[in-house]
């Protein structure tokens, strides 16, 4: 599915840098049953404006962690965390965050759930329609503004997610496992759909993972995780929109998952 | 398949309608007298009686005007209880197990007590709706505020929600379907509490009428005061689902 849009109608100021993250030696622990359970030991990381950051590691490695961490949902024990040379303090409107599940309020139209990010916009109520439209029609949701959440399938329930999430035009869209509860043909559907978006949009995504090849199909940049810790950083050399039978990204692959087996 | 709207309409007067044929077929002979067996004509007739006079309307005014006050009162409370019991953890140790402890304890078994402290007036009768209406709406509330998502409360914190607009797109939308249940609920338990409560001790309303016509040997009365206790209530759980309806559109059918 190919919508057709005006990539200049949604695209961010693309002169500017922004949306460029350091993660400098963040710990990050639970107090599980009175035990101090450390989930992210020493990490550090430096993204790029603009920049699709893939992190892929096992269950429990501390991923979805560093992605609250960022979205502010969390707080990081030691360590700073900043965003263009800002610290992270709490949730902002800068950072958008995906959710595995899509968390739409049951009670609201889909225009309704997407307008509610756009709360705090000083837009008239007539302009955060035309931008929701336009919005709906870059995920592929085209006259399914006024369904309820009830009657969309788990793709386009997902998908009007990211269209909320991309509402408040954040400089850094975090995704958490969005296509994880999806079936595969949805998923890869959905992995070529975020490709176009970030291409419109371009601006930084970091997206948790535990599917290498969709990490590899969407990342610039590979973090591989293992418990608490970064094992390694993997550049893809590969241009977008890419191949996902290109012959470069075979060895890399391979080397992520030996890196996973070996966590 | 489809059920037609004439099934639809049609089945439900079915049951009510065999049981009124019985019962018409059992007074037209001689097997019972009219004083234990009522024919449905003397109940009618007995009901345009009571309305021709204007008894009846002046003991349902004294009925429903108790069940607005009782209810309103242990509504109210056991909606401000609810949210205190699902928001502190203080007030949960201190009240829960009592309150789970009381709910146990059916409304009625506590009249004879109320009649002592309270006395036979009005008293006690707003104190036993009260108590009938606060314990499901309570809990209801109770349930509906622990039922709010962690996760719809993380897309409020990401979007910079201001408070009072997670109270309206959040709070209210996801508490209040469970809540008119519950309302639902305490209102026709109320209705029932009530009409049992002027049975015993009453100088007016539906209860008492029927009270007065058991004491009188006016089974027709007592009939036509049971028909009508059923008919309000089914009337008041019935607008409530209807409110309910209205409301919760979004959900899936």
């Amino acid at each position: 599915m190919n919508a057709i849009i005006d990539p200049r109608s949604i695209q961010a100021d693309s002169t500017s840098a922004v949306g460029g993250l350091a993660i400098r030696h963040v710990h990050k622990g639970f107090d599980i049953d009175g035990r101090k359970l450390s989930v992210l030991e020493d990490v550090s990381l430096t993204i790029a404006p603009g920049q699709f950051v893939s992190i892929v590691g096992a269950s429990g490695c501390g991923k979805s962690t560093l992605l609250r961490l960022i979205a502010g949902l969390e707080r990081q024990d030691s360590g700073d965390i900043l965003l263009d040379g800002v610290p992270v303090a709490g949730p902002g409107l800068d950072r958008g965050l995906i959710f595995q599940d899509h968390r739409l309020f049951p009670w609201l139209t889909v225009e309704q759930n997407v307008l509610l990010a756009l709360s705090n916009s000083d837009e008239a109520a007539t302009d955060k329609r035309a931008r929701v439209a336009t919005l709906l029609t870059l995920v592929g949701l085209d006259g399914f503004a006024q369904a309820f959440p009830h009657q969309l399938s788990g793709g386009m329930a997902q998908r009007a997610a990211i269209a909320r999430a991309l509402a408040p035009q954040p400089q850094v869209l975090l995704l958490d496992e969005p296509l994880g509860a999806l079936d595969a043909l949805t998923r890869l559907r959905l992995q070529s759909e975020l490709q176009r978006i970030w291409l419109t949009q371009r601006s930084t995504m970091i997206m948790v993972t535990h599917d290498v090849d969709e990490a590899l199909f969407l990342g610039d940049v590979i973090v591989v995780m293992q418990p608490g810790r970064i094992a390694r950083i993997l550049h893809v050399p590969s241009a977008h929109p890419r191949d996902r039978a290109d012959p470069a990204l075979t060895p890399l692959k391979a080397e992520i998952l030996s890196l996973l087996h070996a966590g | 398949m489809m059920r037609s709207t004439l099934q639809q309409r049609l089945l439900p007067l079915l049951v009510p309608g065999l049981i009124l044929a019985t019962w018409l077929a059992a007074t037209s002979g001689d097997d019972f007298t009219a004083q234990v067996l009522v024919p449905p004509v003397a109940v009618l007739d007995s009901f345009n009686e009571l309305l021709a006079s204007g008894e009846l309307t002046d003991h349902l005014r004294a009925s429903l005007s108790r069940l607005l006050l009782g209810f309103g009162i242990g509504s109210g409370l056991g909606l401000g209880f609810g949210i205190l019991l699902a928001r502190s953890a203080l007030v949960n140790d201190f009240a829960g197990p009592f309150f789970q402890a009381v709910r146990q304890v059916p409304s009625i078994a506590f009249l004879p007590m109320l009649i002592l402290l309270l006395g036979v007036d009005e008293g006690f009768k707003l104190a036993i709706v009260a108590k009938a209406a606060f314990f499901p709406v309570a809990l209801a509330t109770h349930d509906a505020v622990k039922g709010i998502s962690k996760g719809w409360l993380e897309v409020a914190a990401i979007y910079r929600l201001s408070p009072l607009r997670v109270l309206f797109r959040l709070i209210l939308p996801a508490t209040v379907p469970p809540v008119l249940t519950g309302l639902r609920l305490g209102l026709t338990r109320a209705w029932i509490v009530l009409v049992a409560a002027e049975l015993m001790a009453a100088e007016n309303g539906i209860g008492q009428m029927m009270e007065m016509g058991r004491q009188m040997f006016r089974i027709d009365t007592v009939m036509v005061g049971v028909a009508l206790t059923g008919l309000i209530g089914f009337a008041l759980d019935q607008g409530v689902r209807l409110a309910e309806r209205r409301l919760v559109r979004w959900k899936a059918v």
